[in-house]
């Protein structure tokens, strides 16, 4: 298996705070010690390796992880304790789950 | 699950060109296991229109954060009576409110952010109940946020709130609509509304996080007032892949 993690670079050449607090958080876990590539996808740069692996597999969210298993389609995870859990097997905090999904889904709270 | 995952990206192309009455007969036709998320506000218009679709078929849910107005229960019960179905009402952990309220207080929305608050009385709740559905509908409209609902498809694949090794299917009937055409449409086919919107009332929440708005001013600005505009931090920009 191969793990992929891919972070944005914005346009003002600062990194998205959203991949900041991931990386923070899997470097306290540990859980760097699983991904095998980390990629940038540079919004000033098309061409640069995140930006094309987004392009490939039409992620438009970040950060973003490509997992790779022998003789199957790469699996894409962009919600980070799904891949924690699915992934990783470890667990992760209610809490802090639900935070992510209404920070990556701002539009949640008109429900 | 019945049904074949979607191919959502390629059916939105087709749904966003229809009514929201013909999304909502597709995604009825389609799924067995599907509810429509009901706020208590305007997006009646869907339990509305999936009742004169297939009344038998109308799963409604709604999120009772235990924070909403009087007359957001009253006209719950109201459209519970009007349309006679069952609307399933759920709420937020306890044990979860309990230690916010206990370490925060009633009111820490307002010295740090809605989320907070909104994560545990909202989107917990909403979780548990997605996890046992196989699509749902929401009322969501592009024009709510200039902000954060500008590209709402018709129909998604909601990776959020999937079963883990399974898909949920989101479907947005109202995404194209304007609240003029939303309005239009409980004015002249009779729907029961909110009592709050004759008090100028256009988005409704919590009580503590909704005021009316002024001629003029979007729906957001009656919503989290105090919070500056959120920005969408993470989006890798389409314009920039796509070159």
């Amino acid at each position: 298996m191969k793990i992929t993690l891919v972070k944005k670079i914005k346009q003002d050449g600062s990194l998205c705070k959203k991949c900041e607090e991931v990386q923070q958080k899997m470097e306290a876990a540990g859980q760097m010690a699983f991904i095998d590539e980390v990629l940038i996808a540079d919004e000033r740069d098309p061409s640069s390796p995140g930006m094309e692996l987004a392009s490939l597999y039409q992620v438009e969210r970040a950060p973003f992880f490509v997992v790779e298993r022998d003789g199957q389609p790469a699996e894409i995870h962009t919600v980070y304790f799904k891949f924690v859990k699915e992934v990783l097997n470890q667990k992760t905090q209610e809490k802090d789950e639900l935070k992510e999904i209404l920070n990556d889904n701002p539009d949640l709270d008109f429900i | 699950m019945a049904e074949n995952r979607l191919n959502t990206v390629d059916l939105d192309s087709e749904l966003s060109q229809k009514s929201p009455e013909e999304i909502i007969e597709y995604a009825l036709d389609t799924f067995d296991n599907i509810a429509i998320s009901f706020s208590g506000a305007e997006d009646v218009v869907l339990i509305d229109m999936a009742h004169k679709i297939n009344p038998d078929k109308v799963q409604v849910f709604s999120l009772d954060t235990g924070r909403l107005h009087a007359e957001t229960y009253r006209f719950i019960e109201k459209v519970r009576e009007h349309y006679g179905i069952e609307i399933d009402v759920v709420f937020p952990d306890s044990n979860a409110v309990n230690q916010l309220v206990r370490e925060k207080g009633l009111f820490s929305f307002y010295k740090d952010d809605h989320k907070e608050c909104c994560s545990i009385r909202k989107i917990g709740p909403l979780r548990r109940k997605l996890l046992t559905v196989d699509a749902w509908i929401t009322g969501q409209r592009r024009d709510q946020s200039p902000g954060t609902r500008t590209s709402i498809p018709a129909i998604q694949d909601d990776k959020a709130f999937a079963r883990p090794d399974d898909s949920l299917t989101k479907f947005n009937p109202l995404a194209n609509w304007s609240s003029q055409q939303v309005w239009e449409y409980i004015r002249s086919n009779n729907v029961p509304y909110n009592e709050l919107h004759d008090q100028g009332y256009v988005s409704i929440g919590c009580e503590p996080c909704t005021r009316p708005t002024g001629p003029g001013q979007h729906e957001r600005e009656g919503r989290w007032w105090w919070e500056e505009a959120t920005q969408k931090e993470c989006g890798l920009h389409a314009v920039n892949i796509k070159q």
